[in-house]
């Protein structure tokens, strides 16, 4: 048991410094702001800018969207097809698999060119925006919840509960969902980093987003992209972490049916 | 529960499990038919909104590989794929994909399993966890910069290196800027998403396992041989081949990072699409579609390793 | 019977109604001609109360002051798209536009020389001659009026002296072992129009000529052999922090970028004293434009002599500079800040069709001459 803690230590190290050198790099860059001394003058440049809040307040809206559209879409899809049609699997992880090679402008035209008029122009409202994000971010929520299914006895779960008498709905919200908690998570923060920083689709389809302001600041300038870099990661890493803390201290709460799996 | 039974009920789809219901099970096959025809009813909106707002999209657009610009039917860019520097070119990409996907693939996992089983206090798994969750989609011009920043010429390290160890990275070989200074890049992203995908089936682990096999007298190898890679294989080649498709279809890193040096087929299907001295947009769509063509191999060789994996699962 | 034929007359008028709206814009007379009309001309555009320009950012040749300008003057606002966008993107963006009425289908567009034709071939553009057309020079502008050039600049050595003392005066001081590792071009020279153009003036300076661009490029496989090409695309950051402490971009991003950065660091800005090319862009109104009146309004603004002059101040030759100057409405503080007419003597200008064929060129003979070698590793 020890070796494995002492191995282990060694894995995280590895990666914190990896993770966090080119971070440090960059938050270097950003103070040299002021020529020959470290200042924190490109962040008061990008804190100045009303377009900056705005902007990363557009795309997090638009992030919680795409999250809530997305599980309602894929979380009930893949505990169906696990349970019901289980052949249907192989033909959703093909289509989960393909926004991968459709490069996001081809899907961006595609949008607009399928529902910019007739019956179904949709190019005014973020529904089209919200959609496309849907569809970027689906193979990651599809895996994600997929590896959950995977690791719990879904079968035998469910099963026991409905021997017991469990309805649809008590079978869904407590006893599966609870314990699809980390793969949810996961597909959240994904989701979420994702669309924070896309910037294409957003582009093409003429979106005031984050993304698009961030490659905007770094066409000319040199100090401030690397401070919008710290600031977005430093963003959109807290509301990851708030998401986790509320989420936590809501499952605390509620002892949901986890028939022996002691996953965490 | 018997580690054996979990084992089969993780196992990926053989397609043999009947539908789960309570109550007697239809003797005939129409009526077994029928509720399977209905079962694929509840995947509807799903594959509705996939249609509507992929397929369709997507469809329309990729028509175009098979148009000149003036919009006449050709196959004059299917046939322009197969020549020799664009061949090249996707090899390269698979080539930086699958390295990303093994590199990313083991150094995730290792991560992974240092937070969730390997003892370490729970706050690091958290901070790991929301940390990668920022870190998997850290790409694009921002992580090649902070590359730059770190082991560019001028970099951070670079310069720290050859301060106070005297060794000049450059001088003997080393750039950021070719295959493996790319790859190391996109690594950046690979093993957070390794960690996020891989967490849950860790957690599916049981302690109790480990405990019965030391118990038994099995090596920390002969647990691994014999019990956890054949536990973990679907879910580890399903994170692998998203990986692979993660780096796939990368662009902006890529173009950022090497100026187009290194031809990775998204860097040459911007260069027709948005590219101001070639700009053949039919061309383009057909190099995307020779993406489509190549997941889609790659998935086939995907589904084809699942089932044999769940087969030795069995065993 | 009747019924079928109330069926056809039915589609008929809806057809004849469409085809009416598409023809003449409420009021404005004629469509090619520049209106005589101006006030009828702001009217219809306030009317329409929205100009959807594509590509332009605030910093390049001072479009930021023009587009504010424009909203100030006429209350008309401007949605901006894709500052980032290339030519192609902006040509691209109509195609995929063209039955789209919304904020994502641009009425204008600022592009390369050589995609006049091409857009006017694709019958993505529509003429029309602004007031003071006779003024534009004749080598830059469509005789029908689909597109017409807006301004122009020279390649020019943008160089962070902060890091580099010995400043690099020619193209063959870029090639000296002092400058190893400094070098990077500011595009994919298969992509960007900057780039293929700088390729274009090393060969001018080695030798080739307009349509030999052979000596162009095998002076970059010699700057790549010494090692002072880095194979990156040069940015703003990457001049800054040191890692392409020189690059190569027309002369008014340089200076703009020069402006930007105020001394943190230093950046000198050189005209090479060979192998000078200038490159011009050229305006066009979208066949599509939802907004055609705006448009308009947009073309008789830029070029106004006031339009004209906020594209000097942004170190941008505008197309009408020589006529402006004859009337002496060149403020002479702002001649001043652009680069000495001497180091333009020389510029050389190529055509559309040498541009499209040295783009060819360089497209397909860079990875084989100059990107041999680096893609091993």
């Amino acid at each position: 048991m020890k070796k494995r803690a002492g191995l282990s230590w060694l894995w995280f190290a590895i990666g914190i410094v990896y993770f966090f050198l080119p971070l440090v790099a960059t938050f270097l860059f950003s103070l040299r702001g002021k020529k020959g001394v470290l200042s924190f003058v490109a962040y008061e440049h990008v804190f100045a800018d009303p377009l900056f809040l705005k902007s990363f307040g557009f795309s997090l809206e638009m992030a919680i969207l795409t999250v809530l559209v997305g599980l309602a879409l894929i979380v009930p899809t893949a505990i169906w097809a696990h349970l019901k049609v289980p052949k249907a699997r192989a033909v959703i992880e093909f289509f989960a698999l393909l926004p991968f090679v459709i490069p996001p402008i081809i899907l961006a035209f595609g949008l607009i060119r399928s529902y910019s008029s007739g019956p179904f122009s949709l190019v005014t409202s973020p529904v089209l925006l919200v959609a496309g994000y849907v569809i970027i971010a689906f193979p990651y929520i599809y895996r994600s919840v997929d590896a959950g299914l995977r690791a719990m006895d879904l079968r035998g779960l469910t099963e026991a509960a409905q021997s017991l008498g469990a309805s649809w709905g008590t079978l869904l919200f407590r006893i599966v969902l609870p314990n699809l908690r980390t793969a949810l998570l996961s597909a959240v923060f994904l989701t979420l980093a994702i669309v924070i920083g896309e910037l294409t689709l957003a582009v093409l389809l003429a979106w005031p987003a984050f993304g698009p302001y961030m490659a905007l600041m770094g066409r000319n300038l040199a100090y401030e992209p690397a401070a919008l870099a710290i600031l977005s990661f430093a963003m959109t890493w807290g509301a990851i972490a708030l998401i986790q803390l509320l989420t936590r201290s809501g499952k605390d709460k509620e002892k949901g049916a986890s028939l022996g799996s002691g996953a965490h | 529960m018997t580690a054996q039974h979990e084992r089969k009920a993780a196992a990926p789809g053989s397609g043999r499990e009947s539908a789960v219901s309570p109550g007697p099970h239809a003797a005939s096959p129409r009526r077994d038919k029928r509720r399977e025809g209905l079962a694929w009813l509840g995947l509807l909106p799903f594959f509705l909104f996939v249609f509507a707002f992929m397929i369709l999209p997507a469809a329309s657009i990729f028509t175009g590989s098979f148009q000149d610009a003036e919009g006449h039917f050709t196959f004059r860019n299917i046939v322009n794929l197969f020549k020799p520097n664009i061949l090249g070119s996707y090899l390269i990409t698979v080539k930086v994909s699958a390295t990303t996907a093994a590199l990313g693939g083991v150094l995730g996992f290792l991560i992974a399993y240092a937070i969730s089983l390997g003892g370490l206090p729970k706050p690091l798994r958290s901070f790991m966890s929301t940390f990668s969750g920022v870190a998997s989609n850290f790409a694009g011009v921002p992580l090649a910069f902070a590359f730059i920043a770190t082991l560019g010429r001028m970099g951070f390290l670079t310069v720290f290196i050859k301060t106070f160890f005297g060794f000049d990275l450059y001088e003997h070989g080393f750039s950021l800027y070719g295959f493996w200074g790319l790859s190391l890049t996109y690594t950046y992203f690979q093993i957070p998403l390794m960690i996020l995908i891989i967490l849950p089936a860790l957690d599916g682990m049981r302690k109790e396992w480990r405990e019965a096999s030391e118990n038994l007298g099995a090596s920390a190898f002969q647990y691994w041989v014999r019990v956890g890679i054949p536990v973990l294989l679907p879910s580890l080649l399903a994170a692998f081949i998203l990986l692979f498709g993660n780096a796939f279809g990368a662009y902006a890193t890529a173009y950022a990072l090497t100026g187009g040096i290194i031809d990775l087929v998204p860097i040459l299907i911007g260069a027709q699409i948005r590219g101001n001295v070639l700009h053949d947009a039919n061309l383009g769509y057909a190099l995307a579609l020779g993406m489509v063509v190549i997941m889609t191999a790659s998935i086939v060789l995907y589904t084809w390793l699942q089932k044999i994996s769940s087969k030795w699962v069995k065993a | 019977m009747h019924k079928r034929l109330l069926f056809v007359l039915m589609i008929a008028a809806i057809m004849f109604t469409g085809c009416q709206k598409k023809a003449g814009v409420a009021g404005i007379p004629g469509g090619v001609t520049a209106t005589t009309n101006m006030q009828a001309l702001i009217d219809a555009a306030k009317k329409e109360g929205q100009l959807t320009v594509i590509a332009l950012p605030h910093n390049w040749v001072n479009y930021g002051e023009l587009i504010a300008g424009f909203q100030a003057k006429y209350g008309i606002k401007i949605n901006e798209l894709n500052p980032d966008g290339s030519s192609a993107e902006e040509l691209e963006a109509i195609k995929a536009n063209k039955d789209n009425k919304g904020p994502q289908a641009p009425d204008v567009i600022d592009v390369g020389l050589k995609f006049g034709p091409e857009a006017v071939a694709s019958g993505l553009v529509t003429p029309y001659k602004v007031t003071t057309w006779d003024s534009i020079p004749d080598s830059v502008k469509d005789k029908d009026g689909y597109w017409y050039g807006d301004y122009y600049g020279a390649l020019a050595f943008e160089v962070n002296t902060d890091i580099i003392k010995n400043v690099p005066r020619d193209w063959a001081d870029l090639l000296k072992p002092e400058y190893k590792g400094k070098f990077a071009l500011a595009g994919d020279p298969r992509i960007s129009n900057q780039a293929f153009l700088t390729v274009l003036a090393a060969s001018l300076a080695n030798g080739g000529t307009v349509d030999n661009l052979t000596p162009g490029l095998e002076y970059f496989a010699k700057m790549n052999k010494a090692g002072n090409l880095v194979p990156l695309i040069a940015v703003t950051g990457t001049v800054a922090s040191g890692e392409t402490p020189i690059t190569i971009e027309w002369d008014y991003n340089a200076l703009a970028n020069r402006d930007t950065l105020a001394g943190n660091p230093n950046v000198e800005v050189v005209i090479p004293a060979t192998g000078v090319v200038a490159g011009v862009y050229i305006q066009a109104i979208s066949a599509y434009a939802p907004h055609p009146n705006a448009a308009r309004l947009w073309m008789e603004y830029l070029y106004s002599d006031e339009g004209q002059l906020l594209w000097l101040k942004g170190y941008g030759h505008p197309a009408r500079f020589n006529d402006m100057a004859s009337r002496g409405v060149i403020p002479a503080d702002l001649a001043a800040k652009l680069p000495p007419s001497s180091a333009y003597a020389n510029a050389v200008f190529p055509t559309l069709e040498q541009q499209t064929a040295a783009g060819k060129a360089v497209a397909e003979n860079w990875d084989k001459i100059v990107g041999a070698n680096i893609q091993k590793k």
